[in-house]
């Protein structure tokens, strides 16, 4: 059984927004598998270019709206891919990373990248559903 | 409680063809089968398929439903892909071919730009529901 979780808010569908062939989230074997997510407006799509923590901030807003539109939640968060435009900037993400996962982390890895549209940060994460 | 880990081989793999990386191209565990990163080669000899993003990403995902339909799953059940590109310039023409290769609704995805090994443009890796 394989279910789609919707964007709950309009500006959160990418494929609509930049013409990704992506679904928001799946629902699978008691799991939440995200897209990867990103510095979006979750109201109008527009991308929220800015420090690596105003995106983080930005992009842990938009991952609480879908994990709990998908009756899950930050707290039920399994494992994480950080990805980094620049590693020099690990300290900086962790420092926002730990407001949004303050008890039993996740099991995380972080690592630089190219991200899409010159963001400087990308959540990729899996859940409990 | 243990769940069954199991090996799935390529559908394909010339006889004697040994393996390019210390690695199965396919694991079965619990509900799900979790693929390794795929780059483009050739199904029958193994060997890299060196091209263009595009023409890559047609070669990684004909592979990948192969691979999948072989092993009792298809792309209509893969849930997540991750796709890693040499440039995120190449983005737009990886995902004109993808969105051909992936019925409706597909799965959630992320793409980013990545320094990969020996020349490859794209590698594909996916978990898909056994």
């Amino acid at each position: 059984m394989r279910d789609v979780i919707a964007a709950p808010l309009a500006g959160l569908d990418l494929r609509q927004h930049y013409g990704h062939h992506q679904s928001p989230a799946i629902r699978a074997g008691g799991l939440i598998f995200c897209s990867g997510m990103l510095p979006i407006d979750p109201r109008t799509g527009e991308r929220c270019h800015g420090t690596l923590t105003s995106e983080a901030h930005v992009i842990f807003g938009n991952l609480k709206l879908l994990l709990d539109s998908a009756g899950s939640s930050l707290d039920r968060l399994v494992q994480v891919h950080a990805l980094i435009y620049d590693s020099i900037e690990y300290d900086v993400l962790n420092r926002v990373y730990r407001q949004y996962v303050a008890n039993g982390p996740p099991a995380r890895t972080v690592w630089a990248a190219q991200i899409e549209a010159g963001f400087k940060v990308e959540l990729d994460v899996i859940a409990a559903a | 409680m243990t769940a069954k880990r199991e090996i799935l081989s390529p559908p394909a793999a010339a006889p004697g063809t040994a393996p390019a990386a210390p690695a199965s191209m396919a694991v079965r565990g619990g509900a799900f089968i979790f693929v390794s990163g795929l780059v483009a080669i050739d199904p029958q000899t193994g060997e890299r398929r060196p091209g263009t993003t595009a023409s890559e990403t047609r070669q990684i995902l004909t592979n990948l439903r192969q691979l999948l339909e072989a092993a009792g799953s298809s792309l209509d059940r893969v849930v997540k892909v991750n796709v890693l590109l040499h440039s995120m310039l190449e983005a737009p023409n990886m995902n004109e071919i993808y969105a051909r290769f992936f019925p409706e609704p597909p799965p959630a995805r992320t793409v980013c730009g990545a320094r990969l090994p020996d020349g490859v443009k794209v590698i594909i890796e996916c978990t898909a529901l056994a």
